[in-house]
């Protein structure tokens, strides 16, 4: 199994943090007390000239199996400075955090957030540009971001077993004409990014006959769950033929599981990206070790973590680093205007919500 | 605060002055968290899409009201079944039984789907598990439950002369459960109704999962995504303040009606057996909840068995247990603290008014939403200058106390109350002071009640983590909170397991603690 | 009328009784005994809520023993809880009956002296009353056997008396055998025809 090194508990250097974890807790027992008290010390007096690099990030990205710990690792040998990955429950959860917390956040970078709230990002005034020239990138568009860099991308798609939908619908319309026993899952787009990107996928793709593809939809959805993993799961769980996540899904169960059995229906209207992203804040005081994080990351040593760790395709190409389970871009991209996206995204989903109501 | 008036309760101010002393700390703290948000709120140019409160307000009354019917049927039919019928593994059942209400909400409706989805054991019946009966169905499995094991203590408590007399009769299974059951299990039912109406009305993970979409949802859902999609927090504070205004209305009805009816007789051993045709249906009744129950309980068990070995080889899961274990316990004993000094306080004061203003906030707590509370907790353990990293384990542990202060409540309030009147003169007239008052009479008595209120406090916090979502914990990570990381990174099997291991965990914590601190208060005297 | 042939019990880990008794039709027999002397054991027996060890218990000559307590030919009164307080006198009465019958309801408590109680609820009444209406209940019922445990206990004393009396007299009046449980020696001297006396576990005919 092709996994990033994640060592299995990372230690935290943190003096600070270690400091109020074991003043707070008190449950370590004496000998592992005085051992990690020790610890903290020396690496308090290690630390003493070293940054603090405080990024607020979503759960799954900062967990232990996540691409967190691989790139924590792989900056810290060459920046002189520590890591501190904050997971939030979602990506949004993490903006909102920050929205909170003001000018006074700890948190230098926000990474996680994707295309579709890019706008919205940008409204609130927090981030600064980045200020770097991003060449030799491999996404679906050209970057001309001047605030957000990219950290990965996929492609929203529905996913299916081959061993039990033999013939896959091939476009929206297509599916709608599939019996009602045909099933599909969803996110709900007011709680989840896919179930949002969803909403624009077929808004880039139908424009003003969306209502009318999402009213096709309605017998077919089995649940509108409120996370991706909620939805994966029923769906692993045989609750639906179909259910929405990325092009890249297969792979996992290609790699992790040794399972070939699922595949990505391919849809004729085209297919619409994700394209998460990570800003600085212009609250932090580490603005230009902030900056030379965001670098590092687009380079090919920073994404060689991605793809079997987050389960989507790097922003730089790998060549053949990349597994061979991941998929091929599709044909046909589709794409929405970020302000046309900020100033409607709350129309949008009322009216695809009312479609199905 | 009203004096004691009443010469037949002993005189105990500082009670009444510890009760109230908790039930305006409670208070006070549900409204500093609003004051928080507001407060963060102010400046905020009011954006997003408008919500359309009259029909939100007729669904979720809809399905709660549903869900609180049903549940109480259920639960009544059930305590019946199970006050009647002796066999092995009773007292095992009943744990069971009992531990529904603290099930993780998740783990129920994916046991659920194990059993009656498409793909489950009994797929080709097509029950249509998504919608609002999906939704109804899985609430009545986990309040149903509940209910039936508050209402059986009620039954399994009416007194030995009464049954005989019954016997004697002759009455039919029906006369005798409308003469002799009905009026045990009247007095109990306002006050479960509440509990039941209020969890249904703010049901969170179920109806996401089940809803099946935008037509079945609660204000809950849309105060959640208020705050996470719109970031609309005045929006979200009206629509929490509605919801409490509404929960408001039930739980100030049922703590004005619920009379104070518990017996502290010795339970009988039962030998009268119910005729023919109602042993028939008690047997049913127990078979059906049996199967309705277990079945996705044993669903989820069994779906646990393939990501074990790995779950188990985890550092990170022994470390969440031990999180869990510490957390649940310290919650737990703050749960029975609380509603001991409530519950005291209350059973102290003789006007109606003050028992009801003591006891209401016990309950409000649960008509808060959660991400208002976590919202709030988050502002102002900041402005407080706390570091998360710190406040984080106390803010659990006092939010995990709180939420399960109301069946705390239920449980232990009754009992006190009927301490307090059928004893009260006999302890004034004996000059009992009020420490042993409670150590040499109440506490006795109780001891098995607090059991329960230990299990369910310490059940609860092993389920939820909701209140700290805004806290960014990486090193402070408990059992559920472990099982959603899993599951948004593809591991489904290490899901199942946690989720496996978490129901083993309660279902002991609820077979086990009532009878081991009935064990201790019984070695006691 | 009521015969207990060698009826043994045993609780678990405590000495075993050993019953024999006879009671005859319209005679009152009391049973005297200090508290814990095993008098409710006996009543239980009686009544069929308990089974006994041996023995055979035989109401006008046929075998009981074996009968459910609800098919004894048997009432019992306790000393509460006789009557389910949130339903009215008459209901409560009715339920004596297989199927309710408002003018018999109406007799019986006219005989026991309450004909204008009938709507009022049981909770509300008197100890005395109470006593009373479930008297009217044993009459409805019909049973040749009456059983009454402490009935008296908590009744002042004109209200014994008075009560009593009426046991007495419905016991001729009706030919019952009635059996009364008590430690009062004043309620054995006023209406017992016949004592035992009920001490280690056995009964003691008193001359």
């Amino acid at each position: 199994m092709a996994r990033a090194a994640a060592p299995s508990r990372t230690i935290y250097v943190n003096p600070r943090r270690m400091a109020a974890t074991l003043k707070d807790t008190g449950m370590l027992r004496s000998a592992s007390l005085a051992l990690a008290a020790f610890l903290a010390l020396t690496a308090a007096a290690v630390a003493a000239d070293k940054p603090t690099l405080t990024i607020y990030t979503y759960d799954a990205f900062a967990a232990d199996y996540g691409p967190g710990p691989g790139l924590k690792a792989g900056f810290e040998k060459m920046c002189g400075c520590t890591v501190d990955i904050v997971a939030a429950d979602s990506s949004i959860g993490a903006l909102r955090k920050v929205q909170l917390e003001g000018a006074t956040t700890p948190a230098d970078i926000v990474l996680g957030l994707d295309t579709s709230v890019a706008g919205e990002a940008r409204a609130t005034g927090l981030f600064a540009p980045h200020g770097l020239t991003l060449t030799g990138l491999s996404l679906p568009a050209r970057w001309t971001d001047p605030d957000f860099v990219p950290v990965d991308f996929g492609y929203f798609a529905f996913v299916y077993d081959k061993t039990k939908v033999k013939v896959p619908p091939t476009s929206f319309e297509a599916l709608i004409k599939e019996p009602a026993s045909f099933k599909v899952v969803l996110e709900d787009p007011r709680s989840d990014t896919p179930g949002l990107g969803l909403v624009l996928w077929i808004k880039a793709a139908y424009g003003d006959r969306a209502p009318e593809i999402w009213a096709g939809l309605k017998p077919h959805i089995a649940t509108m769950a409120r996370s991706w993993s909620d939805a994966y799961g029923l769906f692993l769980k045989g609750e639906a033929d179909m259910a929405l996540s990325y092009t890249t899904s297969p792979a996992y169960h290609a790699i992790a599981e040794n399972n070939p059995n699922y595949a990505y229906a391919e849809f004729t209207e085209g297919f619409y990206p994700q394209i998460e992203i990570a800003g600085v804040l212009k609250s932090s005081a580490h603005q230009e070790l902030a900056k030379q994080f965001l670098g590092w990351l687009v380079t090919p040593e920073a994404q060689a973590v991605i793809p079997t760790t987050n389960w989507m395709y790097p922003v730089t190409a790998l060549g053949d680093k990349l597994p061979a389970a991941f998929p091929a871009a599709p044909a046909k991209v589709l794409s929405l205007d970020e302000n046309a996206i900020t100033a409607n995204k709350a129309a949008w989903i009322e009216e695809a919500l009312a479609a199905i109501r | 605060m009203p004096r004691s008036a009443d010469a037949t309760l002993p005189h105990r101010p500082l009670r009444l002055a510890g009760g109230a002393a908790i039930a305006l700390a409670i208070a006070a703290l549900i409204g500093t968290l609003f004051w928080a948000i507001l407060h963060a709120a102010a400046g905020q140019a009011a954006t997003g899409p408008g919500v359309d409160l009259g029909d939100l307000i007729y669904i979720t009354t809809l399905q709660a009201v549903l869900s609180t019917g049903l549940s109480l049927l259920a639960g009544v039919a059930l305590a019946w079944a199970l006050n009647r019928l002796r066999f092995h593994g009773r007292g095992l059942l009943i744990g069971l039984f009992a531990s529904a209400i603290v099930t993780p909400g998740l783990v129920v409706a994916f046991g659920l789907l194990s059993v009656w989805g498409r793909a489950g054991w009994l797929g080709f019946a097509g029950v249509p598990i998504f919608g609002l009966g999906g939704v109804v169905a899985a609430h009545v499995l986990l309040d149903g439950a509940f209910a039936a094991r508050i209402l059986l203590a009620r039954l399994d408590a009416i007194p030995a002369a009464r049954l005989k007399t019954g016997q004697s009769l002759g009455l039919t299974p029906w006369t005798r459960f409308a003469v002799i059951d009905w009026p045990a299990l009247r007095g109990t039912l306002p006050g479960l109704a509440a509990i039941i109406f209020l969890l249904a009305f703010t049901s969170f993970p179920i109806v996401l999962l089940l809803g099946g979409g935008p037509a079945v949802q609660t204000l809950e859902i849309a105060i959640y995504s208020a705050v996470r999609l719109d970031f609309n927090l005045g929006l979200a504070v009206q629509l929490a303040l509605i919801q409490i205004a509404l929960c408001a209305v039930i739980i100030l009805a049922s703590a004005a009606l619920a009379p104070i009816s518990a017996s502290l007789d010795r339970p009988a051993e039962p030998r009268w057996r119910d005729a023919g045709w109602a042993r028939a249906a008690q047997w049913l009744v127990l078979a059906l909840a049996l199967f309705g129950f277990a079945s996705p309980l044993l669903a989820t068990l069994l779906d646990g068995i393939a990501g074990l070995d790995s779950v188990l080889a985890q550092p990170a899961f022994w470390n969440a247990v031990w999180t869990s274990l510490w957390i649940g316990a310290v919650s737990a004993l703050l749960t029975l603290a609380l509603a001991l000094l409530i519950a005291t306080g209350r059973a102290a004061a003789s006007s109606r008014l003050a028992r009801v203003l003591l006891g209401a906030p016990a309950y409000a707590y649960l008509a808060v939403p959660a991400v208002t509370l976590s919202l709030g907790a988050f502002i102002l353990v900041r402005d407080l200058g706390i570091g998360p990293v710190v406040a984080a384990p106390a803010v659990v542990v006092i939010a995990n106390a709180l939420l399960s202060l109301p069946f705390a409540m239920a449980t232990l309030a009754p009992p006190v109350e009927a301490i307090a009147r059928s004893r009260g003169r006999l302890i004034r007239s004996l000059n009992l002071g009020g420490w042993r008052q409670f150590a040499e009479i109440e506490w006795p008595l109780l001891a098995r009640d607090a059991g329960l209120v230990v299990a369910l406090g310490f059940c609860f916090s092993l389920g939820d983590l909701g209140v700290i979502a805004l806290f960014g914990t990486q090193d402070f990570t408990t059992l559920p909170l472990l099982m959603v990381r899993a599951l948004g990174a593809y591991r489904t099997h290490d899901a199942a397991s946690i989720a496996a291991l978490m129901l083993v965990l309660t279902i002991a914590a609820f077979v086990l603690l009532p009878r081991l601190i009935g064990r201790l208060a019984d070695a006691r005297t | 009328m009521l015969a207990l042939e060698d009826v043994t019990f045993a609780y678990a880990g405590s000495n075993p009784y050993c019953f024999s008794m006879t009671a005859e039709a319209g005679t009152v027999t009391a049973i005297r005994g200090a508290s814990g002397a095993g008098k409710s054991t006996l009543l239980d027996l009686v009544a069929g809520f308990l089974a006994p060890a041996s023995g055979v218990v035989r109401i006008g000559g046929q075998d009981v023993t074996a009968l459910p307590p609800e098919r004894r030919p048997v009432s019992i009164l306790f000393q509460s809880e006789t009557l389910f307080e949130h339903l009215s006198a008459a209901r409560n009465v009715a339920l004596g009956l297989p199927r309710p019958d408002a003018a018999r309801v109406e007799a019986a408590l006219a005989e026991v002296g309450l004909a204008d109680l009938g709507p009022q609820r049981a909770a509300t009444l008197s100890g005395g009353q109470k006593q009373r209406v479930a008297l009217a209940r044993t009459l409805l019922r019909d049973r040749p056997v009456l059983l009454l445990d402490e009935p008296f206990s908590a009744l002042d004393d004109d209200t014994r008396a008075t009560t009593r009396t009426l046991v007495r007299d419905l016991t001729l009046k009706h030919r019952w055998a009635t059996v009364l449980v008590t430690h009062h020696a004043d309620d054995i001297a006023a209406i017992a025809d016949r004592v035992y006396v009920l001490q280690g576990g056995t009964l003691r005919a008193q001359p």
